[in-house]
Parts: C-alpha cells; structure tokens; sequence
C-alpha cells in the first residue's frame, strides 16, 4: 500500500469537514475520488498533501501514512521532496507571473542541483507540445486548457511518481477534457500512481481502477469502477440516472 | 550653470541611494509577504550602529589599516544586520503568521519592532551620538566646478551594482523565482516543493544586507549616529518605495532617486527648512494621479 488515509478527521476552524474517512491508493493504481461540492474531496487532498491552516484543515484524528508510516509530521515541502507526491490543484493556481519555462523550472526547486533534467522537459513537452510553443510567454496569458497542462506538466517536474490532481477536468471544453485523460491514462501505464478527484463521475470512474464516493466528510460508497458503475445508488446520485 | 545642475545630480544621486537602498529592502519584503516592515528604518539604523562597533574594533582593538577595516566592515555589518532582520522575522512575524494573524496586526508588531529597536539602543548605548571612525581619507575631485568626493561615488555605485545584483537574484535564480512565485501566490509554493519559510528568510536577509550596506555608508557620509536616526530616514524611503510602485524593485529603486532628485531640487530654489514640506507634496501629487506608483501593477504582481 503506497498511501493509507484511515478514519482520517479535520475540521477547519470549529467546522469538521472529514468524519473519519479511511482509503487507499496501490502503487500504480489510479483511484479516484468522486462526490458532491463540500463532500470533502479537495479537504482530502489538501490532508494529504499536509498543507498547513487556514487554507487546508487540520487533523484532529486518524493517520495518514505513506508505506505504512505516518506523514502527519511531515512538511507539505516534504511531501513533494521526500515522499514525490505531487498536487495539481483545483484551479491549476499556475504562477500567472512566471513565463512557461520559469514554472517548469520553479518546480525542480527540490530537486539535486546538477541533475540532468533535459530527458524530463522533453516529456513535459512531448505531453503537451504547446507548452513548448509558448514556453516564453507570461504564463498568465495562457488559455484555461494550456494552463491545466502547465499545472500537470510542473507537477511532473517535481520528479514525482505519485500523482494528486483536483477537479483536472473543470472549465476544459469537451475535447480537451478527453485529451487530458488520455494522456492521465499514458502517464500511468509508464508507472505513475494517480489520485484522482473528479466531480465529472463517469469520467473519473472510466479512468480509475478503483474509487471512493464521499458525501458530507463520510464515506458513502467504494469499490472497483465497474462496481461503482453499476451500483444503483451511485448511478442515481452522481451519474445522472 | 551646468556646473551647478551636475552638482545638484550628484548631490541628488547619492541621497538617492540611501533612499533607494533602503526602500530595495521594503518593496523586496512587501512583493513576497505583503507586509510592510515598518521596523526596516530601524534596522538601517541597526546597520549603522554595527559599523560602528564593527569599524571601532577592526580600527583600535585590531590595528588594522583603514582600507582593511572597510573590507572587513562591509560584509560583517551586512551579514550582522541580515541577522538582526532575520531574528525579526522569526521572533515577531513568523508567530503571527502561523496563526494566520491579519495583516493589521502584524504591520503593527514591524511599527513596535521599530521602536523597541529605537529604545534598546537608547537604553543600551545611552542618549549621547557616536562619532563613526574615519576608515577611508575622503579626497575632494574637482572637475570643471563640480566637487566631489571618493565615497559619494563610492556610494552611488554601490547602489546601482547592488540593484543589479538584485535584479538579478529576483529574476534569474531559482530563489528569485520563488519569491516572484510567492508574491503571486502563496498557497501553491509549497506544492512545488520549495520550503516557503526559507524563501521568506532569504527575503530578509536580502532587504536587511542592503540596510545595513546603507548604515555604513550613511555612517561614513555623515559621521554622526544616535538611535533615532533610521527613523525619517526610513519613512522617506517607504514612501520611495510607495512612489515608485511597492512591490517592484526597479520601482523603488527609481523612486528612491526620485525623492533624492526632489529634495535637491528643492533646496536649491528654497530655503533648506523647505526640504521635506515640497517634497513629501511632490510626492503627494504623483501618488493622485498614479496611487498605485510609477511602476506599480494594481495588486497583481509584485516584485
């Protein structure tokens, strides 16, 4: 088991957003969380990912670990350094000053000083070869389906091999929705472990091994995605019928 | 008459450089953390004080030539200022920070942070002024009616290549980046695996250096220190910074020679005792019509 979150607790300020929630993810599985607005999805991420208050929620019990250890010490820095997890946020939150280039680079921070990172920006830019076409540009005049593959695209240059993504999919047209997919699909095949939040269920579950369905902090549901897809109640709730 | 007005430029470009040195290290802390570290007057004040003690001992209780003291000086007094900074940011704005304090607040802890500088030094050293050490002997040029001096050179330079470097650092390194990447937005810096508390360090010691590098050569300019001199010092420079668009480092730089240039200016029309009363309404006016600065971007980014 890669990661375990188990009857995990927040609360932000007095309000409790998590009820003891516990899930899983496998090495080189995709797992995706699916649920309403204010289900406790993007919390999760935000948990795991050991972002510090007032933006993320502090654990008030329950244990997150990472092969088997508990990482509810450890720094969000360290997460990425340590652990390479890597978040792409809800909202992509690229840096809008930052040229293309100076995003990608910004996120080897951590990493070794003299490392050779050539073979990795070419994969960034085999992934999305617009980036490379815009490389220069503020990355604040990108378009929203640009920006999403920049925010994947740094989070790859972490040099992580576990992959968190919230809401990937939201405010993309039809078509680059698919593409994001595909390629979310071709990152895993060559060995990258996904955590995927999606309100887009259908999607998601399509994606996913397997997946969890939250519901006000709680769990509601959880199993394989062919499962999922045919559970009643998650058809009825989340897959429109 | 051109001899004047280049006397008047050089006049004006070297209090232009404490200015601009000094609102380098307000509008570099503001771009990353949006605080406005009203104690930075007081830590070029700091700055000048450890020159002095710095100076004193390399000169007496070393024996040391002038110019050796001066090698010796620079960096100590800039690395010691740096740490003065940095011990601020941790003991009084990091707190506030991790419990997620207002901004109200935490700009009132840098004013407190400021005076308390103010008022140890008085307790500390006493009210009497302190003769900073002659390190360097000041030769007077004189070229074609204009005078000047080794040092006012000395210190103009000094401005303009610790700009560069500045300049430099922000957009070329990867702390830079971080810093430009912070003043945009915090919430994703760590994500990217880049530990925030240590760019914010870094922050301050970059802004701290340059205040204590502005306390030496303020001190060696003008021999006389006591514990209030940061003060008007310091606001004249924040408003340099406000001028020249808080947040962005080529702004500050310009206001600082801006507000140097009004200065002069002023006093070669008026009387002295007018310094400050035109200046500060010069000031006043630009800020009507541009509020956010010469260079400022409204909120967006910063440095």
């Amino acid at each position: 088991m890669l990661l375990s979150v188990e009857n995990l607790e927040v609360k932000y300020g007095n309000i409790q957003a998590l009820h003891g929630i516990s899930f899983h993810v496998n090495e080189g599985e995709i797992v995706t969380l699916i649920g309403a607005n204010g289900a406790g999805k993007t919390t999760s991420l935000y948990s795991i990912c050991r972002l510090t208050p007032p933006e993320a929620p502090r654990v008030i019990a329950g244990d997150i670990k990472f092969r088997g250890e508990s990482i509810l010490k450890t720094r969000p820095s360290d997460v990425v350094k340590q652990l390479n997890m890597a978040l792409v946020p809800e909202g992509r939150r690229i840096f809008g000053n930052l040229t293309v280039m100076e995003n990608l680079e910004l996120a080897t921070y951590s990493r070794e000083r003299h490392a050779d990172l050539k073979d990795e920006y070419q994969r960034v830019f085999d992934l999305f070869p617009r980036l490379h076409e815009r490389r220069k540009q503020r990355s604040e005049s990108l378009s929203g389906g640009e920006q999403q593959m920049l925010a994947v695209g740094r989070a790859l240059m972490t040099g992580c091999n576990f992959l968190l993504l919230d809401e990937p999919s939201m405010g993309l047209a039809p078509r680059l929705k698919y593409e994001l997919f595909r390629t979310l699909k071709k990152l895993n095949e060559s060995g990258m472990t996904i955590l995927l939040v999606e309100q887009n269920a259908s999607l998601a579950l399509n994606l996913a091994h397997r997946g969890y369905v939250l519901d006000t902090g709680e769990l509601a549901a959880q199993g394989t995605s062919a499962e999922l897809l045919g559970n009643p109640d998650v058809k009825k709730a989340y897959l429109g019928g | 008459m051109l001899a004047t007005i280049i006397q008047n430029l050089i006049n004006a470009l070297q209090w232009g450089s404490f200015y601009a040195l000094i609102a380098l290290g307000y509008t570099l802390v503001y771009g990353v953390l949006t605080l406005i570290n009203f104690a930075h007057g007081d830590i070029f004040m700091v700055g000048a004080y450890i020159a002095f003690f710095v100076a004193t001992f390399m000169l007496s209780a070393a024996g040391l030539p002038g110019w050796a003291a001066l090698a010796l000086t620079i960096p100590l007094t800039m690395i010691l200022t740096s740490m003065v900074g940095v011990t601020l940011e941790r003991v009084a704005y990091r707190p506030l920070r991790r419990k997620g304090a207002h901004r109200l607040y935490v700009v009132i802890t840098a004013l407190m942070c400021g005076l308390i500088l103010e008022h140890a030094n008085l307790a500390l050293l006493g009210a009497s002024r302190k003769a900073f050490p002659p390190m360097i002997t000041e030769h007077v040029y004189n070229i074609g009616g204009v005078s000047f001096t080794n040092l006012k050179v000395a210190v103009i330079v000094s401005a303009i290549l610790v700009f560069i470097l500045l300049q430099w650092i922000v957009t070329k390194t990867k702390v830079g980046m971080a810093m430009r990447a912070i003043s945009y937005d915090k919430f994703a810096v760590p994500l990217m695996g880049i530990p925030m508390d240590n760019i914010i360090v870094a922050t301050f010691v970059l802004g701290s250096g340059m205040a204590g590098l502005a306390g030496i050569l303020f001190a060696m300019s003008y021999p006389i220190l006591e514990p209030y001199m940061g003060a008007l010092i310091g606001w004249k420079a924040f408003i340099a910074a406000v001028v020249g668009g808080i947040g962005d480092i080529r702004g500050a730089f310009l206001g600082g020679f801006l507000l140097g240039a009004v200065e002069i200016l002023v006093v070669a029309f008026f009387p002295s005792t007018f310094r400050d009363l035109i200046a500060f309404t010069v000031l006043l006016v630009i800020l009507a019509f541009r509020p956010t600065g010469l260079f400022g971007v409204a909120k967006t980014t910063k440095i």
